[in-house]
């Protein structure tokens, strides 16, 4: 795929989406198995991804121009996935709780929304341009 | 893994509370059943759930995303004993066995299976729209 027509932003989109429906996918499974004896909660620590990401020295990570500028976002395929411990009070030892996790798939198919409208933007942007500004 | 493999999942959850919702239905309708084929009293059924992994293999993700599936229905043998000796089952004493069964008990039951139903219908709604808005990109 040509750098210049698909830049790190694009697949830096991209790869967010990816990890979103991952942790879509997760919670799906946290409620399926919200009565299951002895099931923990599991899903994608979005800050630690976030911190992989900047750390990360590979060959997507960006460049800085200018110091006080955020550090650039590398690409993150594989995900870790934690898992949350229930806590001693709840009997059946099942660390799933409906609302956290409600809110949990609401806010990321909320971000899943705008990833995709992102993406759209991005390349709605590539073809005014490839269209001669004739829109 | 993909966005039917999230649909699968809702529909395990879907499934397993409705079977559950069925052995409540089941209890709540044979709470007083004295008779049953084998001539003992009714017992209590109650579904048991598991987690039933689909890609044990895969990237930590996928290895973390399951099915849940019952897995057995168990019986719990377990009576109360009700003295009423014109009771055409009562034993020698005047004592009849009734299911351990309580209603109050089913029904909170009840409540959290249409609950747990409905967070998983939710996740189907969700998965649909984002599914349009991944087949929406670039319109």
């Amino acid at each position: 795929m040509s750098d210049f027509l698909f830049d790190r932003l694009y697949s830096g989109l991209n790869n967010v989406l990816d990890i979103r429906s991952q942790q879509h996918a997760l919670s799906a499974t946290n409620l399926a198995n919200a009565e299951t004896p002895g099931y923990k909660a599991r899903f994608i620590p979005f800050d630690q991804v976030l911190e992989n990401a900047v750390m990360s020295t590979d060959s997507m990570a960006m460049n800085r121009s200018e110091s006080a500028h955020f550090v650039g976002t590398g690409a993150v395929s594989n995900p870790e996935v934690e898992e949350i411990e229930a806590p001693p009070w709840v009997e059946n030892g099942n660390s799933v709780f409906a609302e956290r996790e409600m809110a949990r798939l609401t806010s990321n198919s909320m971000v899943y929304g705008a990833l995709t409208r992102g993406i759209s933007t991005r390349l709605s942007i590539l073809r005014y341009a490839a269209s001669d500004g004739k829109s | 893994m993909d966005i039917l493999d999230t649909l699968n999942i809702a529909g395990s959850g879907l499934s397993a509370q409705r079977l559950r919702l069925q052995t409540i239905a089941s209890n709540m309708a044979n709470a007083r059943t004295t008779r049953t084929e084998d001539g003992t009293p009714y017992q209590r059924r109650v579904p048991i759930f598991e987690t039933l992994e689909i890609d044990p293999f895969g990237s930590d993700v996928e290895r973390n995303i399951a099915q849940v599936e019952v897995s057995s229905v168990e019986t719990i043998e377990d009576y109360v004993e009700v003295y009423d000796p014109a009771h055409p089952d009562a034993d020698a004493d005047g004592f009849v066995s009734f299911p351990d069964i309580n209603i109050l008990e089913e029904m909170v039951d009840m409540m959290t299976t249409s609950r747990t139903y409905e967070s998983n219908l939710k996740v189907v709604d969700l998965t649909r729209e984002m599914a349009m808005k991944a087949i929406e990109l670039g319109r």
